[in-house]
C-alpha cells in the first residue's frame, strides 16, 4: 500500500488547509491581541497595552475565575458521581438500567437552550435563588451524562470475574473497586473528566439562564459587550497559550517515562 | 458484586431532580397558559396550535433544519476525506494531528464566534452565509473526530485481504472502508446536526439579527415577551423533532450494521 | 458503601455552600455592558470599605426576567418604560432623599419624568435619543434632513443601513414614519407600521444588528445607521465623515435610571451608590468612558464647553421640548406584540 508522491502532497496539503481553517480565528484573536490601535480590522502597529488593560479589567480577571472555579467543581463532582453511578449501573438489572441509560441521554441529545431553560424554571419553581450554587449544579447536570456515557462502555468490557476472585479472597466491596474495577477504568474516567471539563468551559446558554447577581462567566462577558474591546482578544491569547502548555505537557509526560523506562532496561 | 447495584441509587435521584423534574417544567409551562401560578392552571394545548397555525414559525423551523442540514452535509464533504487521510498518517503524525485538532474546543465559543465576527465584518457575505461558515467552523472537528475513530477501529488487514483478492484502491474503499465507517459517519452526523438546529448564539453574533432560527425563537419568548409558556411549547416541538431525528438515525445505524 | 459515598456527595455539597453567601458589606448592582467607567466601581469599593457585585445584561427586558427569577439585586439600571412598569407592579423601593442628595445637581431635563414625577424611586444615569447616523460622502444632508424617517424607504439605499435590532425601536420609526405616537394602544395602527416596516426591509434590507453597528460605522461599513445617540457619538468622534441627525418626525428620547428593587437586600448602601454615581466627578467618568450623555448639568456644560471632551459635537446633547419626540411609555401592547411581530418583518 505505497502512497505516491502526488497522493502525499494532495494529503498534506489537504490537512493543511483543514488546519488553517480551524486556527484562522485563533491566529485573529492573538493577531489583534498586539494591535496598538483599537480596531479589530486594522492591525496599525504593535503594542502590549490590551494585556496591561486586561489585568486592570477586574470584570474580566474574575470572569475567567468563576469560569474555572465552576469548571472545575463540576468536572470534580461529576466525574465522581458518573463514575459511581456507571459502576452501579453496570451491575443493575437490564430493564433499570435501560430506562436510567435513556433519561441519562435526555441532556446529551436536548439541545442546550432547553435543558438551560428547563433547569431555571426548575429553581425559579422552588424559589432557589439563582447564583453560584445554581450555576454549578446546572454544570453538574449537564456533565455526569457525558462521563456515564464515556465508562460505560469500558466497564461493560471488563471481566467480572477479577473483582469477584479479589471478593472470594477475602477483599472488602470498597477493596475490590478501588483495587480492581477503578484502575482497569481509569482512562475512561480521565477522558470523561477531560469532556466534562471542556463542556463546562465551552458553555453558554445554560450558564446565561441560571446565573444570579456578579456572577459571569468568560463566555457571558463576551456575549454582553457592546464594542470589540482587544483586552478579550489578550485574554483569548492567554487562554490559547496555557491549552497549549497544559496539552503539550499531558503529552509528553508520557513520553518521558517512557523513555525513561526504556533507559533503565536496556 | 451485585451490592455494587446500589451506587446508583444517588445518581437515580439526581437525574429525578436535575433531567425529570426540568423537563417536566417545560411540559407544564407548554400545555397552560400564561399568567397561572403554580397552585391554579388550566390545560390548553393553545400554544401548539398556535405555532402550527402560523407559517411564519414553520418557516423559522424550516429555515433551522435547513442550514442544520447544510453545515452537517458540508461538514461531513470536508471531514471524511480528512479523517480518512489522518488515519492514513504515521502514529505520530496521527496523534499531532488529533491534538492540533482538539486544541481549540478547549478555547470558549465565544471567543471564537467574536473572531469570526471581526473577520466577516469586512466581507459582503450575506448573513445566512456567514452563519453557515461559524456552524461549520464550530462543529467541523467533532465530524472529523468521530469518523476518524471509526476508521482507526479498521482492521488493515481486511484492506489487505480486498487488495489481494484484485479489488483496486477505489473498490476496496467503496467495499471495506465506507460501509465500516458508517457508525463513526453516524455519530458525526448527531454531534453536527442536534447542535446545529437548536444552535442561537452563532446566529446572533454572526448573522445580526437578520436571521432567526428556532433558538434565537426561544429566546425571543423568554427573554423579550415574557411568554414562558409559548416559548416552553416551542422548546418542547424542538425537542421532540430532535428526538424522533436521533430515534431515526439510531434506526439507520442498527439496519447499516445488520448490512 | 452506599453510605459512605452519600456522605462524600453531601460534603460536597456543603463545601459549595459559602461560596454563595458572601452576603455582609457587598452590592449587588446590574447594568448594561460596557456602560460605566470600572473606576467608578473601584473608588467607591474603597471609600466605603464594601465590595461590589457588578453584574452585566444585554435589554430591559432580559433584566426584567432577571429580576423575576427572584434574584436579589440592590441597584439596577434599566430604561424608562421598564422602570414604569417595575413600579406599577411594586417591584422597586422608594429612594431615601436624605440620602441621594446629588439629585440637586441633575440637568432639569432629565429630572420629574413622567414615570416617577417626583424622582421618588429612580434617578437619572445616562440619557440619549435615537437618531440617524449617515456618511455625508454617500447621502446627501439635505435628502436626510427633507425625509426623516422616510428615508429608510429610498431603495438606493439598499444593502446599506444598520437598523438597531430592537422591537419598540424598530416599530418606532415605522409608527413615527406615518404620524402616530409611538406609544400607540391601538392595533390598527400597529399593524400599519407593520406594513410600512416590512415596505422598508423589503426595499433596503438592512443589518438588523445591535452594538457591531457602533465599529461598524466608525469603520465606515454601511451609509446609515440608526443609533442611540451616544454611540453615534463615539461613532462620529471616529469617523469624520458622519453626521447626525434627529429626524422631524419625532423619535425616541431614552432615560436610563437607577433603583432599588424592592427584594434588595443592602438598601442603605444602594442609596449611598446612587448618590454617588451621581455626583460631578463619577459622572464625569461615566459619560467620558460611554459617549452617553450624563444628567448631571455641570458635566454636560463641561463637556460640551471649551475644551471638553465631546466639544463641538451635537449629538452629545439630545433634543429635548420637541413637541413630536416621546417617551416610551410600558404599554402591553407594544410589550407582548412587537417582538413576534419584528420577527415577522424580518421573514418576509
Amino acid at each position: 500500500m505505497k502512497k505516491s508522491r502526488a497522493s502525499r502532497v494532495f494529503s498534506s496539503a489537504y490537512l493543511i488547509l483543514i488546519l488553517l481553517f480551524i486556527y484562522l480565528p485563533i491566529g485573529y484573536l492573538v493577531l489583534f491581541s498586539f494591535n496598538e490601535g483599537k480596531s479589530m480590522t486594522n492591525f496599525s502597529g504593535f503594542s502590549l497595552k490590551w494585556y496591561e488593560s486586561m489585568f486592570q479589567n477586574r470584570t474580566m480577571i474574575e470572569s475567567i475565575t468563576t469560569t474555572l472555579i465552576v469548571a472545575v467543581i463540576a468536572t470534580v463532582v461529576s466525574t465522581v458521581v458518573g463514575t459511581v453511578a456507571a459502576i452501579g449501573l453496570s451491575k443493575a438489572k437490564r430493564i433499570i438500567r435501560s430506562i436510567v441509560m435513556e433519561v441519562n441521554n435526555l441532556p446529551v441529545m436536548n439541545p442546550d437552550i432547553v435543558t438551560a431553560i428547563g433547569l431555571m424554571l426548575l429553581f425559579i419553581s422552588v424559589k432557589f435563588q439563582l447564583g453560584m450554587v445554581t450555576l454549578i449544579l446546572s454544570h453538574i447536570s449537564f456533565c455526569i451524562p457525558y462521563v456515564i456515557l464515556t465508562v460505560m462502555p469500558k466497564l461493560r468490557q471488563l471481566d467480572d470475574n477479577v473483582a469477584e476472585a479479589a471478593l472470594d479472597l477475602g477483599a472488602t466491596p470498597f477493596k475490590a473497586l478501588t483495587k480492581v474495577i477503578i484502575p482497569q477504568i481509569l482512562p475512561a474516567i480521565i477522558s470523561g473528566a477531560l469532556i466534562a471539563f471542556s463542556m463546562s468551559l465551552d458553555d453558554f446558554v445554560v450558564s446565561y439562564f441560571n446565573t444570579g447577581a456578579g456572577i459571569n462567566t468568560i463566555s457571558m462577558y463576551v456575549y454582553s459587550m457592546k464594542r470589540y474591546n482587544l483586552s478579550v482578544n489578550a485574554m483569548s491569547t492567554l487562554i490559547v497559550a496555557a491549552v497549549t502548555l497544559i496539552l503539550i505537557l499531558v503529552n509528553l509526560i508520557p513520553w518521558i517515562k517512557d523513555k525513561k523506562t526504556k533507559k533503565e532496561e536496556p | 458484586m451485585k451490592s455494587f447495584f446500589r451506587m446508583s441509587y444517588p445518581y437515580i435521584l439526581w437525574i429525578a431532580i436535575f433531567i425529570v423534574a426540568p423537563m417536566f417544567m417545560i411540559l407544564l409551562y407548554a400545555v397552560t397558559r400564561s399568567g397561572n401560578d403554580t397552585l391554579t392552571f388550566t390545560f390548553t394545548l393553545d400554544n401548539f396550535a398556535r405555532f402550527f397555525s402560523d407559517p411564519d414559525f414553520i418557516r423559522v423551523l424550516l429555515n433551522s433544519l435547513r442550514i442544520a442540514l447544510f453545515t452537517t452535509i458540508f461538514c461531513l464533504l470536508i471531514g471524511y476525506p480528512a479523517a480518512l487521510l489522518i488515519a492514513n498518517l504515521s502514529d505520530r503524525a496521527q496523534t499531532m494531528m488529533l491534538m492540533l485538532l482538539t486544541l481549540p474546543m478547549w478555547i470558549n465559543m465565544l471567543l471564537k464566534t467574536y473572531a469570526w465576527r471581526g473577520i466577516l465584518l469586512s466581507t459582503d457575505f450575506g448573513s445566512e452565509f456567514k452563519v453557515f461558515i461559524g456552524m461549520v467552523y464550530d462543529f467541523l472537528p467533532f465530524m472529523i473526530i468521530q469518523i476518524h475513530t471509526a476508521i482507526a477501529k479498521l482492521d488493515p488487514n481486511l484492506l489487505v485481504a480486498a487488495y489481494d483478492l484484485g479489488a483496486n484502491k477505489w473498490k476496496s474503499f467503496l467495499k471495506v472502508t465506507l460501509p465500516l465507517s458508517v457508525p463513526g459517519i453516524i455519530s458525526g452526523i448527531t454531534l453536527v446536526f442536534l447542535p446545529a438546529v437548536s444552535s442561537f448564539v452563532i446566529p446572533k453574533m454572526l448573522g445580526g439579527g437578520d436571521y432567526v432560527l428556532i433558538g434565537n425563537l426561544i429566546e425571543i419568548y423568554f427573554q423579550q415577551t415574557g411568554d414562558w409558556n409559548f416559548g416552553s411549547a416551542i422548546s418542547l416541538i424542538m425537542a421532540l423533532i430532535i428526538i424522533l431525528a436521533m430515534w431515526a438515525t439510531k434506526k439507520l445505524d442498527r439496519s447499516a450494521q445488520e448490512d | 458503601m452506599t453510605k459512605k459515598m452519600t456522605a462524600v456527595l453531601l460534603l460536597i455539597c456543603l463545601a459549595l455552600l459559602p461560596v454563595c453567601s458572601l452576603a455582609d458589606g457587598t452590592l449587588n448592582v446590574m447594568n448594561y455592558g460596557e456602560y460605566i467607567d470600572e473606576k467608578v466601581i473601584y473608588d467607591f469599593e474603597k471609600e466605603f470599605g464594601v465590595r461590589i457585585n457588578y453584574t452585566f445584561n444585554d435589554t430591559p427586558e432580559s433584566m426584567y426576567t432577571k429580576l423575576q427569577t427572584g434574584v436579589s439585586y440592590d441597584v439596577v439600571v434599566t430604561s424608562d418604560y421598564m422602570i414604569d412598569r417595575l413600579i406599577k407592579e411594586n417591584n422597586v423601593q422608594k429612594m431615601d432623599k436624605s440620602v441621594v442628595t446629588n439629585l440637586d445637581q441633575l440637568s432639569d431635563s432629565v429630572k420629574n419624568l413622567y414615570f416617577d414625577p417626583d424622582n421618588d424611586y429612580s434617578a437619572p444615569y445616562l440619557w440619549q435619543n435615537v437618531v440617524l447616523c449617515y456618511d455625508t460622502t454617500k447621502i446627501d444632508p439635505t435628502k436626510v434632513e427633507e425625509k426623516g424617517w422616510s428615508i429608510l424607504l429610498d431603495p438606493e439605499l439598499e444593502g446599506h443601513v444598520f437598523l438597531y435590532d430592537s422591537p419598540r425601536d424598530i416599530f418606532m420609526i415605522g409608527l413615527k414614519a406615518l404620524g402616530y405616537s409611538m406609544n400607540t394602544e391601538s392595533r390598527d395602527e400597529l399593524m400599519e407600521a407593520y406594513d410600512w416596516l416590512v415596505k422598508m426591509n423589503q426595499t433596503i434590507h438592512p443589518s438588523f444588528v445591535t452594538d457591531e453597528m457602533i465599529d461598524g460605522m466608525a469603520q465606515g461599513e454601511k451609509w446609515m445607521a440608526m443609533m442611540y445617540s451616544g454611540d453615534a457619538t463615539y461613532a462620529s468622534m471616529e469617523n469624520e465623515k458622519l453626521a447626525v441627525w434627529a429626524p422631524l418626525d419625532g423619535t425616541n428620547i431614552a432615560y436610563d435610571n437607577m433603583f432599588i428593587p424592592a427584594n434588595a437586600t443592602n438598601p442603605e448602601l444602594a442609596n449611598q451608590f446612587i448618590n454617588y454615581v451621581l455626583d460631578y466627578p463619577n459622572s464625569m467618568l461615566i459619560t467620558v468612558e460611554t459617549c452617553y450623555t450624563s444628567p448631571n448639568e455641570k458635566v454636560i456644560e463641561d463637556v460640551t464647553g471649551p475644551g471638553g471632551e465631546f466639544e463641538g459635537i451635537e449629538s452629545y446633547v439630545p433634543r429635548t421640548g420637541y413637541e413630536k419626540d416621546e417617551i416610551y411609555t410600558d404599554n402591553e401592547l407594544l410589550r407582548t406584540e412587537t417582538p413576534e411581530l419584528l420577527v415577522k418583518v424580518k421573514l418576509q
